[in-house]
């Protein structure tokens, strides 16, 4: 068995606290993302789990065992670092062997098992090189063929990719979601790239400030999100953020702010609070019409099979459309605006926190 | 431009090779004496050009080796009989030993240091104001040391332990002189390593022993040479504390290159070149044989990631 539990884990630095209370249920063969930006305590908790640190308090149970108090070499890991660390006096071969003699495998053994495992991630004909004269992509194949050839239950990465260039990290996602699903383990997975979170994972881990915001499968994470910090974290470009009034009359609600007026049906009667309105670029609509909103298209970055409108609405900064590549639009066109209905969220302005869901 | 170029590089090498004349000569004249005959030693004008000049001889080296014809100055007339063949026995095995242990203590220690900040944040600091004590201040103290210690350890154990005048005894004190450098030049070289590489083994089964052994040391290996290397000669040439603290019975090539003088003669010159040759030649085989580690080992930051 290899689910792994986190329960109440604080990780203190001096005064400074990295971990506030993490406690997390990761299922045997999952793959998790833990994901957030730099400081936000993800990697600090992946160490907690290696045991490259002790948690202040808290607990790490992996399978039935509490395995806190347990050196890192006991709890049967296999973990990739971001640095890759591969052994730089040791050529590929004794690198990927290395795991094998530390535990005095009979040597036939090793060389088969290092092959074998060489084949699965197509290292083979790099066996006799020094980690020094690998290209990125090849150091990182041989830092995973050295983790494998334990088969540990659980993997532990800690941003793996970060070195490699845009085009290999993405054939590497695919290649590692591919291992994950061969392989059967546990993955464990610590990135600040909410790409590489949204593509992997079967669920993601939101840290922010040495906090879990939300868990969650990325499609939940990503429509769904739980307070404004995730809202705004997933997606490119980012969310547009609104901000604005809410009253509601007991018969409908009102949304409004200087640039923008919505009605929404349901709704209690409720004093006017203030509110965040969240909404993504391809849930807002250019319409010819004047309904909803009037807006300047003041800026446009063509992706090819879709366009970023940067429109002036009268709000503060831009608000952010995304539309078919094929829409004739040109700087300086005026058009209204209509935002999806059902896929508008609201967060209390001072917490946050989404509202009305 | 490029003439320009020519006639730095012309001046550079010229001051280069000037000052490697400068440096280079003393040796010369050093290995050019154990060649002479008692005459030539001190004659003026001095004597340049060998089979022109003076005629080579062995002379002076079959004195010191004791073989062949030792010629009109016989080993009966130095004060003593003095054997350079003891004399590098006792040279090497002391220097060795103490050498390979001060290193191999002092990497560990550095490690510790490193790694768990042993000692506290001063601790390199404090460990290094123990060498800016000079070695003649300690001398007699320890002398004084060396002399009661045999008749504490008959008190306490029962037994007699000799330091003074012993292999061992030497030995300690060479270990203990040279660890603080040691210390210091493997730290530079145990803080270049990165920590995930140990990590990465931990994770991996290894034990922290095993991780030093296999990861740290390997990685280090350049600057654990080169910090050998160092601590060799330091303790080869060593002196003062050799003449206090040992003899008749244990006796180092530089004390008793300093004992090569006849009552009848003076200065023994010839003899004392020879000597001085013969004691240079491990140090430059040992250069050579570490030069491909002195080079790694002196640009610190030599680990590639």
């Amino acid at each position: 068995m290899s689910a792994v539990r986190l329960d109440g884990i604080v990780k203190r630095f001096g005064a400074t606290e990295a971990v506030r209370g993490v406690s997390l249920d990761i299922a045997d063969g999952e793959f998790v993302v833990f994901v957030g930006p730099s400081g936000c305590g993800k990697t600090t908790t992946l160490n907690i789990i290696a045991g490259l640190e002790s948690p202040t308090s808290g607990d790490v149970y992996i399978g039935p065992d509490r395995v806190t108090d347990w050196e890192p070499r006991d709890r049967n890991l296999g973990m990739v670092f971001q640095s890759l660390a591969l052994f730089p006096h040791l050529t590929v071969f004794d690198n990927i062997a290395f795991p094998l003699r530390i535990k005095q495998a009979p040597a036939a053994s090793i060389a088969e098992r290092v092959r074998a495992v060489a084949a699965t991630v197509k290292v083979t004909h790099l066996l006799d090189k020094k980690p020094g004269t690998l290209s990125g992509g090849e150091a990182q194949r041989v830092a995973l063929a050295r983790t494998i050839v334990v088969q540990p239950a659980v993997f532990l990465m800690d941003e793996p990719l970060s070195s490699l260039d845009a085009k290999l990290r993405v054939d590497m996602r695919t290649e590692l979601k591919r291992l994950h699903a061969s392989l059967g383990a546990t993955f464990i997975y610590v990135t600040h790239d909410q790409a590489e979170a949204m593509t992997m994972a079967d669920r993601i881990v939101v840290m922010h400030q040495g906090r879990v915001q939300q868990v969650g499968p990325p499609l939940v994470i990503y429509g769904d999100p739980a307070n404004r910090f995730v809202a705004g974290f997933f997606g490119v470009p980012a969310m547009n953020f609104i901000e604005g009034e809410l009253r509601g009359d007991g018969d409908g609600m009102v949304f409004e702010s200087p640039a923008v007026r919505l009605e929404l049906k349901g709704g209690e009667a409720t004093s006017p609070r203030a509110v965040t309105l969240g909404v993504r670029p391809e849930h807002v609509r250019l319409t010819r019409e004047s309904t909803g909103g009037r807006a300047t298209v003041n800026l446009l970055e063509p992706l090819g099979d879709e366009t970023l409108v940067f429109l002036d609405y009268g709000g503060a900064g831009s608000l952010v459309a995304k539309v078919d590549a094929e829409d004739p639009l040109a700087v300086g066109d005026r058009r209204g605006f209509t935002f999806r209905r059902d896929r508008i969220v609201f967060f209390d302005t001072t917490t946050g926190e989404r509202i009305l869901k | 431009m490029i003439r320009r170029r020519h006639v730095f590089a012309i001046v550079r090498h010229a001051l280069l090779l000037a000052w490697t004349l400068v440096v280079l000569f003393p040796i010369g004249w050093m290995v050019m004496t154990s060649f002479k005959d008692a005459g030539d030693w001190v004659s003026w004008p001095a004597r340049w050009v060998p089979f022109v000049d003076f005629e080579p001889t062995l002379m002076n080296y079959r004195q010191i080796f004791h073989f062949g014809d030792t010629g009109a100055l016989r080993r009966e007339q130095t004060e003593q009989a003095y054997n350079i063949w003891k004399a590098t026995f006792d040279s090497v095995v002391i220097v060795t030993v103490a050498s390979v242990v001060s290193l191999l203590l002092g990497s560990t220690l550095a490690y510790a240091i490193s790694r768990f900040r042993t000692g506290g944040p001063n601790y390199p600091y404090t460990v290094l104001t123990i060498r800016m004590l000079p070695p003649i201040v300690v001398a007699i103290p320890l002398l004084i040391y060396y002399a009661s210690l045999p008749e504490a350890f008959t008190w306490l154990l029962g037994r007699r332990v000799e330091f003074f005048d012993t292999y061992y005894g030497l030995t300690l004190l060479y270990i203990v002189t040279t660890l603080p450098y040691v210390i210091w030049m493997m730290l530079a070289f145990i803080d270049e390593v990165p920590r995930e590489l140990e990590h990465a083994a931990r994770l991996m089964g290894a034990s922290r022993l095993a991780t030093i052994r296999k990861v740290v040391f390997p990685l280090v290996a350049s600057g654990m040479a080169v910090t050998l290397l160092f601590v060799f000669i330091l303790n080869w040439s060593e002196f003062l504390l050799a003449l206090t603290l040992s003899q008749p019975k244990v006796l180092t090539l530089p004390v008793l290159l300093n004992k090569f003088q006849s009552a009848v003669e003076g200065r023994l010159y010839g003899p004392q070149a020879a000597i001085g040759t013969v004691v240079t030649i491990p140090v430059v085989v040992l250069g050579f044989l570490i030069q491909k580690h002195l080079v790694k080992g002196f640009s610190f930051g030599m680990i590639r990631r």
